[in-house]
């Protein structure tokens, strides 16, 4: 887990609103080749972070716009990653020692609890690292789940999540989708989060059932709502990702098929 | 202390450090989450006669040192603004700027008749520069600009500054035209046409193919327009707008001649940079001894710091 001394010397004096960069560090790794969770650590990270909701992260003096990430869990410990290895940032998070600092601003976005029907059972569909919010949700509301998908092409995510019953492409399971119709049943509504074409799948499949929502990405921006980098179109007029999102309802998202 | 405000155009600015139009949104985003005691003025987001949806996903693309973007001036249209944020616009504790848009010289003068009356707004800004709206560049043709200035000018109560493009027509015939019908000011420059290309599907990223380039990339563009701008205008008030993520780029936009400097790209990826640059400022000149801001105002025009 580190030095946590080094750890909060040096982290920075600032506390600012969730609108400025707080300097954390990484403070713990798990890397496979495809997926890595890390910690991140910070005397000013923002705690209490829900399911859903997401945070930017900028490796330290890059110039360039800062990347969003669910979180996988957050606590008085630090903020939780699963990520994939490739990418700007995420290269950084897997490859740098323990201790690089990073940028950390949020959280951002509507936690699901507060979009979702909370007295409805869910299937939680993830494909890769957009099994991350999932997870959280699962652990945070555990008596709202019915059932859980979540599909990854090769195997190396087990080790990362060996208790979370992932479906496997390379181990003979079937895409998410399918895995999802399989297990889906009468009257559950739907949280999904993943690919582009993964949601499409699914909202081919499941357009007309109430209850089922889907994460959307885009390349964020500012993430406080100002610069519409990430608006959409919807049923209720143009709305932002980072804001009012990142999970809509189907009904609101009539172009998704 | 040193000074960091300026007066210009009638205006006081606490200091020159301005929020762009488009990452400062309309006011609301921002109230109550930045000091705004330190920020010179908010531009707000352009608004257009009627609402804009803007251009469809992928709106920003990276680049090395900066993004493309291609928002498409979505806005709530005037009317909307003028029920819903005016407002909060107005509280701001700055001077506030409205960014207007049309595709006509009629529609644009019909907007900045009643919001340059409007208590509160201290100035109105013309993009006549979108590179991601419409077809048409209406700051790349100087008659055009002279056009549009003009018809603005003769009905606003406020000062206009005139936003022009770096990349498109003849700048200086451009500039020339907003000042010479009645632009107290230009705001140089909005961002540069770009495009890039998704090599693993072998299309462009964006759909219209075209965005803005924005971010440290522009910057050396940036500050040859307002170089070149100060020095056939030395009378203009220039807001250099164009790459300026730090105080060196901030240092450097105010030498090269600009009163004030727009912070647009930074604002996205940084929302405090803006009042940290301000705080940045002072200590930089009270480290030199300098008592205010307006002594850097051009200082590369003038052979720099004399050697003592």
């Amino acid at each position: 887990m580190g030095d946590k001394n080094q750890i909060d010397q040096c982290a920075t004096q600032h506390v600012g609103s969730r609108f400025f960069w707080n300097r954390a560090q990484l403070a713990y790794r798990e890397v496979t080749a495809r997926y890595a969770i890390v910690l991140l650590v910070g005397r000013n990270l923002p705690q209490g972070i829900r399911p859903g909701e997401f945070v930017l992260v900028r490796y330290t003096e890059d110039p360039c716009l800062p990347r969003a990430f669910s979180v996988l869990s957050s606590s008085r410990e630090g903020i939780r990653l699963f990520v994939k290895t490739e990418g700007r940032v995420r290269e950084k998070f897997s490859t740098s020692p323990l201790g690089t600092e990073f940028d950390v601003r949020g959280p951002y976005g509507t936690a699901y609890e507060d979009k979702v029907s909370m007295d409805r059972d869910y299937l939680l569909v993830g494909g890769g690292s957009g099994a991350a919010p999932l997870l959280y949700f699962h652990a945070a509301h555990p008596d709202r789940v019915a059932g859980t998908v979540y599909g990854f092409r090769t195997e190396d995510a087990q080790e990362l999540l060996p208790e979370s019953g992932l479906a496997i492409e390379s181990l003979g399971a079937a895409r998410a989708d399918d895995e999802a119709h399989r297990v889906w049943k009468e009257g559950q509504g739907i949280i999904a989060c993943g690919p582009e074409p993964m949601l499409r799948l699914l909202a081919q499949a499941y357009r007309g059932q109430p209850d089922i929502y889907v994460s959307l990405e885009s390349r964020i921006g500012c993430g406080i709502g100002t610069c519409l980098g990430c608006s959409i179109e919807t049923t209720r007029g143009m709305q932002r990702i980072c804001t009012e999102g990142p999970l809509f309802s189907l009904e609101e998202l009539p172009w998704l098929s | 202390m040193a000074e960091l405000a300026i007066q210009r155009v009638g205006v006081r600015f606490q200091t020159p450090v301005v929020l762009a139009s488009g990452p400062a949104g309309l006011g609301h985003e921002l109230h109550g989450q930045l000091d705004f005691s330190r920020i010179g003025a908010i531009t707000a987001k352009t608004l257009t006669p009627e609402p804009g949806q803007g251009n469809p996903q992928p709106r920003l693309v990276d680049c090395p040192s900066g993004a493309l973007n291609s928002i498409g001036l979505e806005n709530p249209g005037i009317e909307a603004f003028l029920q819903h944020d005016l407002g909060v616009l107005q509280s701001l504790d700055c001077v506030r700027i409205l960014s207007l848009a049309a595709t006509t010289e009629s529609a644009l003068a019909e907007m900045a008749e009643p919001g340059s009356a409007l208590p509160g707004i201290d100035l109105l800004e013309l993009n006549l520069s979108c590179p991601n709206a419409g077809n048409r560049i209406i700051g790349a043709d100087p008659s055009a600009v002279a056009s549009f200035t003009r018809e603005v000018t003769k009905v606003a109560s406020v000062p206009v500054l005139v936003k022009l493009p770096g990349d498109s027509g003849d700048f200086m015939a451009a500039a020339a035209a907003a000042l010479e019908n009645g632009a107290a000011g230009l705001t140089l420059i909005n961002t540069l046409r770009g495009t890039r290309i998704d090599w693993t599907q072998g299309k462009p990223f964006l759909k219209r193919v075209y965005g803005g380039l924005c971010g440290p990339a522009i910057l050396p563009i940036a500050l040859a327009r307002v170089y070149e701008a100060r020095e056939a205008f030395p009378d203009a008030l220039i807001v250099g707008t164009g790459g300026v993520v730090n105080l060196s780029g901030l240092l450097e936009m105010l030498m090269a001649g600009a009163d004030l400097v727009g912070i647009g790209f930074g604002l996205m990826a940084d929302p405090e940079l803006p009042q940290r640059l301000a705080g940045e400022l002072t200590d930089w000149l009270d480290v030199r001894g300098l008592d205010a801001v307006e002594q850097l105002i051009g200082l590369a025009h003038k052979g720099g710091f004399s050697v003592h």
